[in-house]
Formats: structure tokens, C-alpha cells, sequence
């Protein structure tokens, strides 16, 4: 993939207070206008806990439904590599919104 | 200085404030993003679904007395910058206080008042070149499907018409057509090209899709394979070298070739190729007033609400210090074009390339790649 380093650099950007809220909020209003974006994934970060992969693991959520990043027992809290991925209809798994 | 010679007087001075940190600069080119709302739902563009508390125009004229008449070339981004309703103060606050060479508009095109709004910008600004590049994805049902937007081929044709119109009678509009090459335009470069051709625009431009943080796209799979780019730019580098262009899209078109040599280089090597001059001599500030040193990392550089407004606080404070280490580190590299081109006039051989271009003798001009349908392009070339 091209830019491989923005893949990481995006995950070491310090999260705001209002990270979860305000990313899944714009997703929310992506799905609700109609766009191409058909649910929200998480991105586990490079040292994340075993929580995150079982969350993350190959689910597409709905915005109302995804777990707030970072997660409430993170030990990196702001510093927290995880992050959300829009899922687009277009990209080659296979859509199942859960919730 | 605010002229294209007093930008390229300002070339060695960049340079050793990149090196050794002085002297101090602000910088030449500087993208503004008011909102991020936006009608277009583009595959390769996710910023339309952002909200943000938006600097007022009046915030925006505190920040730009800030800048005095360093920027010479603004680019009013999006979201939709035209659908902003405070575009056209916008605009010509940063002539007021700035009297940049260049401002730089990109639009889908899809609102009746563009041409309206365009005009009292260029009217406004009359010491400014004002560039209004169209955005074009495709052709018919194709570009409508990248937008997302039913029926926007028709309204793009509806506002090149009346934008060319415009141009006859202002002497400062810059009328193209800016095309987004992705993994779902890539396939049709050559018809798009054909079309701009015919259109009657005074410059055609491509950029390559990528990720960038601001458009929320990072992982997305917009960006043509590398091999794919090549060889589909290659056919546009031959055609744009066989045109003839004027003024300033001279300029334009004559940098953008760099540019796509440069992307083919950048995408083949993931490196940054010539020197970034982001956080230097290119800039963005966000919607909410955030100053980026670009919108691909999107650092969060500061709020100029926490600092009064004043850029300068911003840009020679110690939180940049950082990022520019970084991007002189190359820890980053990408293709975005709006500081590839601030990169370009700031490496001397790629520099003397485009002088070259600029001064060679006008060839005669070439077919474009593919024939397009006449009636696809009934309005614009009727107008020339």
C-alpha cells in the first residue's frame, strides 16, 4: 500500500478529548447522507491490548454501536494508536453492520 | 515582492531557513479551509461528513492582517469553498491585507450561485490572478458516480459555460478543469483528457488521490497502483507538452509536468524525492482555525484562537519545531500537489526543468488521446 508511513503516523496523532464523539458523529451523519461509507472499523495500534483485537477483529459497526477509542481501561490514554477506519462500499470485505 | 519574482527572490532565503532555521518566513503559499462542508459525495473524499466549530469571518480577518503580504498564492479550500456563504469576504479580505499574486478556488461546480460568486471575487480582487479549476472525475454517469451526485455532469457543463462566459469579460479569471486521479478514474484518464481538450479551459490539471488525514481517507484504496499511474500520466505528460498555454496557466502547466514526473518518482521510491517545504513555505488552516503544516499529517500545529489570532505566534512558537524535524527527517513523504509545486520552486534542478519548459518554443499542437462525444461538450466549445 502507498504511504504506508501515514498508516502509522495516523495512529501516533494524540487523540483529542472528543476523538470517539466527534469521528463517530460525522460517520454517523455519512450513513445518514447517503455517502458511500457503510460503517466504522477499528484499527488496532502497534502495542494494543488484547480487548481492542477481539473488537476490532473483522466487525464493521454501526456508529450508534462502536466502542469510544480510547478504550476506558487504556493504559495510553490520549496516546492511544487505535483508531477508527470509515468501511466504504467499495473496499473488498464484505459489509456486516453489526448493530 | 508579491509577484512571482519576489516569490523566487525568496527561494534561497527558504532554504536556509530550512536549513538553519533562519531567517524567519512566513509562508508564500497558504491553503485556507473554511468548512468542511461540501454537496459532493466523492468516493476519495470523506471531509463532507466533518462538523466544526468554523473560525467566523471576522476571526478570518484577525488571522489574515496577521500574514501582512507574505502569502503570494492562497488556495480557498474545502469542503465546497463556493458553497461557503462567506467566500467571497473571504476572499477579499486576504486581497485586503495580503494582496496575493495567486488566490486558487476549486469547485464541483454543482451550485447556480458559482458564477455569481466568482465574479464579485474576481471583481474584487482585480490585482489577483483568480484561478477557478472544475472539478472532473469523468464523463456522464462516470463523474456523477465518483461524486456521488446524480446529475452533477450536467452541472458542471452548466457552470464551465458560464464561467467561460465570465472570462471574456474578466481579465483576471483563470477558467480549468482539475481532475482527481484515482483507482475509479484511472481507467478513463485518456476521455477526460479528450474532453478538457475540447472544452475551452485555459489549463488542465491532474492530481493523484491519496490519503490525507484531513479527508479521513487514511487506508483507503483510492491511490492507483504506481505502474498503472505511470503509464496513464505518461500519456498526459505528452499530451500537455504538445499544447500551448498562456500566462499564467503557462506557469501552471509548465510545474505541473515536474509534478507528475515527481509523483511517479515519490510513488515508486516512498520517499520524499526533493526537499518538503511544508511547514516552511506552505501552510493550511483549518475550518476551526488549527494551522497544519499540511493536510496530508494535518499536525496540530495550534489553535489560532489560543493564540489571538496572530499566525506568527503559531509558526515561529516551539510546537513546530517538532514537525519540522520530522519532514526534514523525511519521515513523511506524499504527492500532494499544492506544496509539491512550493517544493519544486525550491529545488533548483527541478526549477531549471521548468524554466526550460517555460522558454522553449510553442509546438504545434497535438490530438488529444481519445475522440469524446460532441454533444457532451456543446456549451464550452461553442464559446471559444
Amino acid at each position: 500500500m502507498t504511504l504506508d508511513w501515514l498508516t502509522k503516523f495516523h495512529g501516533r496523532l494524540k487523540k483529542s478529548r472528543d476523538y470517539a464523539e466527534k469521528t463517530l458523529a460525522s460517520y454517523r451523519l455519512g450513513m445518514r447522507a447517503k455517502g458511500s461509507i457503510i460503517g466504522v472499523a477499528l484499527r488496532p495500534g502497534p502495542n494494543c491490548c488484547e480487548q481492542i483485537k477481539e473488537l476490532a477483529e473483522g466487525k464493521i459497526y454501526h456508529p450508534d454501536e462502536a466502542p469510544y477509542l480510547p478504550l476506558p481501561d487504556c493504559p495510553r490514554g490520549s496516546n492511544c494508536e487505535c483508531v477508527y477506519r470509515p468501511v466504504m462500499t467499495y473496499q473488498e470485505r464484505e459489509p456486516q453492520v453489526k448493530g | 515582492m508579491n509577484s512571482m519574482l519576489g516569490v523566487l527572490l525568496r527561494v534561497p532565503l527558504f532554504q536556509l531557513y530550512r536549513k538553519f532555521g533562519w531567517p524567519q518566513l512566513l509562508p508564500v503559499n497558504l491553503t485556507l479551509s473554511p468548512s468542511p462542508k461540501c454537496n459532493s459525495r466523492c468516493l476519495t473524499c470523506n471531509i463532507w461528513m466533518k462538523r466544526e466549530n468554523e473560525l467566523t469571518i471576522d476571526e478570518w480577518g484577525k488571522v489574515l492582517s496577521s500574514l501582512g503580504k507574505a502569502p503570494f498564492w492562497f488556495t480557498i479550500s474545502g469542503g465546497e469553498p463556493l458553497m461557503y456563504p462567506h467566500v467571497v469576504e473571504l476572499a477579499q479580505l486576504a486581497y485586503e491585507h495580503c494582496r496575493p499574486g495567486i488566490i486558487n478556488i476549486p469547485t464541483n461546480a454543482i451550485l447556480p450561485i458559482i458564477p455569481e460568486r466568482v465574479e464579485r471575487i474576481a471583481r474584487s480582487c482585480p490585482e489577483s490572478q483568480l484561478i477557478i479549476n472544475l472539478s472532473l472525475d469523468g464523463i456522464g454517469e462516470k463523474h456523477d458516480y465518483i461524486r456521488g451526485v446524480k446529475g452533477n455532469f450536467q452541472k458542471f457543463e452548466e457552470r464551465l459555460g458560464q464561467l467561460l462566459i465570465l472570462r471574456k469579460e474578466l481579465k483576471n479569471l483563470i477558467v480549468g478543469i482539475h481532475s482527481v486521479v484515482s483507482t475509479f478514474s484511472i481507467g478513463h484518464l485518456d476521455e477526460i483528457i479528450a474532453y478538457a481538450d475540447k472544452s475551452g479551459v485555459d489549463q488542465f490539471i491532474t492530481e493523484i488521490a491519496e490519503p490525507r488525514v484531513e479527508l479521513d481517507t487514511v487506508g483507503l484504496p483510492i491511490t492507483p497502483e504506481p505502474a498503472e499511474y505511470a503509464t496513464a500520466i505518461d500519456r498526459l505528460i505528452t499530451y500537455v507538452n504538445s499544447k500551448t498555454y498562456h500566462g499564467m496557466s503557462r506557469v501552471t502547466e509548465a510545474i505541473r509536468v515536474e509534478y507528475y514526473k515527481l509523483v511517479k518518482k515519490i510513488l515508486d521510491e516512498q520517499d520524499q524525492v526533493i526537499d518538503c517545504y511544508a511547514g516552511w513555505a506552505s501552510a493550511q488552516i483549518y475550518a476551526n482555525g488549527t494551522v497544519w503544516p499540511c493536510c496530508v499529517r494535518a499536525d496540530d500545529l495550534g489553535n489560532l484562537r489560543d493564540y489571538n489570532y496572530d499566525f506568527k505566534e503559531i509558526w515561529f512558537g516551539d510546537k513546530i519545531k517538532e514537525v519540522r524535524r520530522s519532514v526534514a527527517a523525511k519521515e513523511c513523504y506524499c504527492p500532494l500537489a499544492n506544496a509539491s509545486y512550493t517544493n519544486i520552486l525550491h529545488d533548483l534542478p527541478t526549477l531549471g526543468r521548468v524554466t526550460s519548459n517555460l522558454v522553449r518554443p510553442h509546438r504545434v499542437p497535438a490530438s488529444p488521446p481519445v475522440a469524446v462525444k460532441p454533444a457532451s461538450i456543446h456549451q464550452s466549445s461553442e464559446l471559444q
